[in-house]
């Protein structure tokens, strides 16, 4: 009987569908746009200056916390790789747990427990997550750092560097930063295998007490949790923490080649080219160049239907895909638009990137390309919030970034206002077009000769960034 | 006073778990439209969002022998564009109204799927209907995805590190069954096949009796209904697709063999196994073994191998489910040099313990935890939401609610029946031993 009635609601229902005209040949029209409203989570200070977040959200059974040390960009030099492993030991037990012991006690409650250098993260069903929240700090306040442990983490991190050694697009990222950054910087120094076998115990021990602090800590709780729980619980686990006071680095700011240049490294067994085009930026959040570089950058290739994207891959077929980023940070960051290539067409991909950058510096973006980008910095605003730590997030970056406290309620409104001239400018201030380095990773023998056609000055190097000479590469 | 705290911990943690469970069921309504397309609708309007998905239950499995990689072809020839839609228009309207979209592909289905602020649900509903009724299938759309499809087959396999490794597995564990070849395909067929062959493929697979339309979020279900009614009701229906699987006979000895990968310089030592497909209880058994194999630092071979003989970079164990049989893999990344031989020998040994002593109650209890955590987990977003209910249509016998219900079954597995499906399905006799090499092979 039920079930019937059931269909006879259905049948109105079909009716009522074939009474609405569709009209297919073009796009519906939008309903009224939906209102975004967007909550601040509860913040407050613990007695050792840790900030915590915290946003109830109580539809799904279960609770996140993120602890993160706003360290920055740390210089390494002949250490480089210690925070990492430093990162990894504070998983290897406590004081009081073996690692053992300490896995279990995270695995039988289905939990997740992570810690890092810069932090931790502790993930649990409601009914676990004090237990789980507690492990975290145990695991940031009182780490085993036996010699043991280090010295299978050190033998891990060997093979693992290893096992990188012919990836190209891991080669690739180390390259780029080196050679953008310079090997002195944080941002450009890695880890080998000599920096890592020279590490000792010692050494993790005095980066952990440097850096693993509640000073310019950040704690967000999300979930299914209220504000009064998440104190008491933020206040009992971390509350008594004490650690060296953190003071960020402040390092000088590093130049762009002074003409473009390309920068090649071999890479024989290569099927693709890694292609980087990189110049450094100084754009910080709070710049008002901020919300036209977004637009500047997704329009160039923000995504799927930005101009790389259309150009190499849809137009030539030279990429299965090819973006673009443009940071915004308190530091130097980077413009970086990048593809992989077949080998074949390196050079023409490049001649299309130069093109494509070259364009956004000369002509106004039209207005489709303008609206369209706005749009879909308004979509993805709304979209965002289906994430319960967005607005977390939101809250953090304010105090991290020094933003004005309305950056985000505002945020669409600065979107909105951005002028196709307002592109131009900023596409001409950080796309840096005669100060590019185009890095590529791939086979030299099949890609060098077609790049040296293109008239600009060709640099060898080596999987380390190291200067090649010509005639030995041959 | 510390047990009263217990006491107390205990009962707010009872009855906060038996609220949010509550919450936590996927409430949805489905029906058939008259064209066979099967619609389903979760609501939710905790945020401005709504998800559109098709999901086609076609996919590599699909494909005829000199054919390969037609159906993950067909993802990408599906965004060339409509009657209604003009060559590379379809990923700009998506993004001009603010919205993401994507597609993928795998043995057994195609999903495609848009998530838009919720005001474009119609927009949503207009793209999918015409990717459906209509799709411009014509040379330039298959000559530059060719090129695209090539690209994404190097950066993707032949680039990176491992990248062949699952299709090496698939190629040797099944002979007969079209889960041999993957589901890139060989770059060859595509270059070969004419353009009547694309249009017949998209006539006998990407018919509305072949899909499910799933939508997920901020909308108003009635509204919803009629505007599903009006642009995919007028779509004809194709002729009933026809699938026969294909039975393997079963493996009797070891199939031992050596791939030479050039993007690594460390080995990777791995067993495989032929396993019952995803519907079946089996393939739930399985999982739960993966967990006690290698979820988290406590699992047997992360302990073992990694911890205590540190002689593995890494371990892995899965059960790569899919509709009509399950790959179940072990493997290991030697760390020190470590032979592969000696990880295969112990990772030997932990699957000798699965098969002959029970596991214990407390390894029983962890394994029902980590379900509950991975069950939470998926579905924490609408397209998560979306196609976790498509796949219980598609997959489990039209049952659209297996989402709902999984975890109780996870529960009523036993020790006993873990104990016995690694028995019957771990056999050293019936597996594929993959020594997975750094390097290139030597001419023969």
């Amino acid at each position: 009987m039920k079930k019937l009635i059931l269909i006879a609601v259905g049948a109105l229902l079909m009716q009522y569908a074939q009474a609405q005209t569709i009209d297919r040949s073009q796009q519906p029209a939008p309903g009224p746009a939906p209102v975004i409203s967007i909550k601040d989570p509860a913040t407050f200070k613990l007695a050792n200056g840790i900030t915590v977040l915290v946003v109830e959200d109580h539809r799904l059974p279960k609770v996140t916390a993120n602890y993160m040390i706003d360290a920055g960009a740390v210089t390494e030099g002949r250490k480089a790789g210690v925070l990492d492993i430093m990162g990894s030991m504070l998983n290897e037990g406590t004081k009081t747990m073996t690692k053992a012991q300490f896995d279990e006690a995270v695995d039988k409650m289905g939990a997740n427990v992570n810690l890092s250098s810069s932090g931790g993260f502790a993930s649990a069903l409601t009914r676990y997550f004090k237990s789980a929240f507690e492990l975290m700090g145990q695991g940031l306040k009182d780490p085993a750092f036996t010699q043991e442990s280090f010295d299978k983490i050190k033998s891990q991190d060997l093979t693992g560097l290893k096992s990188q050694a012919k990836n190209a697009r891991a080669i690739a990222a180390r390259v780029t930063n080196a050679l953008t950054y310079g090997k002195n910087n944080p941002n450009g120094e890695f880890e080998t295998e000599e920096s890592i076998q020279n590490l000792t115990l010692q050494d993790v021990k005095d980066f952990y007490a440097k850096y693993v602090t509640p000073s310019r800590g950040y704690l967000t709780i999300t979930g299914d949790i209220t504000p009064a729980e998440a104190k008491a619980l933020a206040t009992e686990v971390l509350g008594s923490w004490k650690g060296a006071p953190l003071a960020l680095e402040n390092n000088p700011p590093v130049a762009n080649p002074a003409k473009l240049e390309i920068d090649v490294v071999d890479l024989p067994t290569a099927v693709q080219s890694e292609i980087n085009v990189v110049n450094l930026v100084n754009l910080k959040m709070n710049d008002p160049d901020y919300f036209p570089a977004l637009l500047a950058n997704y329009i160039l290739g923000g995504g799927a239907q930005s101009r790389l994207f259309m150009n190499l891959r849809e137009k030539h077929g030279f990429t299965y895909g090819a973006y673009s980023s443009l940071g915004a940070s308190r530091w130097q960051s980077t413009f970086d638009a990048s593809a992989s290539v077949r080998n074949a067409k390196t050079d023409s991909a490049v001649t299309q990137f130069l093109v494509e950058v070259k364009r956004m510096r000369t002509e106004k973006v039209s207005d489709e390309e303008l609206t369209n980008a706005k749009a879909l910095y308004n979509g993805s605003f709304a979209r965002g919030l289906e994430d319960p730590a967005r607005t977390a997030s939101f809250a953090s970056n304010i105090l991290i970034n020094k933003l004005p406290a309305d950056f985000y309620k505002t945020y669409l409104q600065k979107v909105n206002a951005v002028t196709a001239d307002d592109i131009l400018r900023v596409a001409q201030k950080y796309m840096d077009y005669d100060h590019l380095r185009v890095i590529i990773v791939g086979s030299g023998p099949q890609i060098l000769d077609g790049l040296k056609k293109l008239g600009y000055p060709v640099n060898l190097y080596d999987k380390y960034a190291e200067p090649v000479a010509a005639a030995t590469q041959k | 006073m510390q047990i009263r705290k217990n006491v107390l911990c205990a009962l707010t943690a009872f009855s906060l778990f038996s609220l949010s469970a509550q919450a936590q069921k996927v409430a949805f309504t489905e029906y058939d439209l008259p064209n066979g397309l099967h619609v389903i609708l979760h609501e939710d309007h905790h945020a401005p969002v709504v998800a559109v998905s098709v999901m086609y239950h076609v996919g590599s499995k699909n494909e005829v022998a000199s054919r390969t990689g037609f159906a993950h072809f067909f993802e990408h020839l599906l965004f060339e564009g409509s009657d209604n839609i003009k060559r590379g228009q379809f990923m700009k309207i998506v993004s001009a109204n603010g919205g993401t979209n994507n597609a993928n592909t795998t043995q057994d289905r195609t999903f495609y799927f848009e998530v838009f602020p919720s005001n474009y649900l119609q927009t949503g509903l207009w793209l999918e209907s015409e990717r459906m009724m209509h799709p411009v299938i014509n040379d330039i759309g298959v000559k530059t995805q060719d090129e695209v499809v090539k690209e994404e087959r190097r950066q993707s396999f032949d680039n990176r590190p491992y990248g062949n490794f699952i299709n090496t597995v698939a190629r040797d564990l099944f002979t007969a069954h079209p889960y041999h070849n993957g589901v890139i395909g060989e770059m060859k067929d595509i270059d070969a096949a004419k353009l009547d062959e694309f249009k017949d493929f998209f006539k006998q697979y990407y018919v509305p009796n072949n899909a499910v339309l799933t939508i997920a979020g901020d909308i108003d279900p009635i509204k919803t209904k009629a505007l599903i009614a009006g642009y995919f009701g007028e779509i004809p229906a194709g002729p009933a697709v026809v699938y026969h699987k294909t039975e393997e006979t079963p493996i009797t000895k070891p199939i031992i063999d050596t791939f030479y990968d050039a993007n690594t310089q460390i080995p990777l030592m791995a067993v495989a196994y032929r396993v019952p497909g995803k519907d079946t209880r089996d393939a739930k058994v399985m999982q739960m073994i993966s967990n006690i194999l290698s979820q988290g630092g406590s699992s047997r071979l992360n302990k073992k191998m990694v911890d205590e003989k540190k002689e593995a970079l890494q371990v892995i164990a899965f059960n790569y489910a899919l509709e009509d049989y399950g790959m179940y893999i072990i493997g290991a990344l030697p760390n020190n040099g470590t032979a592969p031989d000696v990880l295969k020998k112990d990772m030997d040994d932990e699957i000798v313990k699965l098969q002959t002593d029970l596991i214990s109650q407390e390894d029983y209890d962890k394994l029902e935890n980590q379900m509950e955590d991975n069950f939470v987990n998926a579905n924490s977003r609408q397209i998560g939401i979306a196609e976790s209910l498509a796949n219980g249509y598609t997959f489990y016998h039209k049952h659209t609610n297996e989402l709902n219900e999984e975890l109780a079954v996870y529960k009523t597995i036993t020790r006993e029946e873990i104990r016995d499906a690694a028995k019957k399905y771990l056999d050293a006799n019936k597996r594929l031993v993959l020594y997975y090499l750094p390097g290139k092979a030597k001419a023969k």
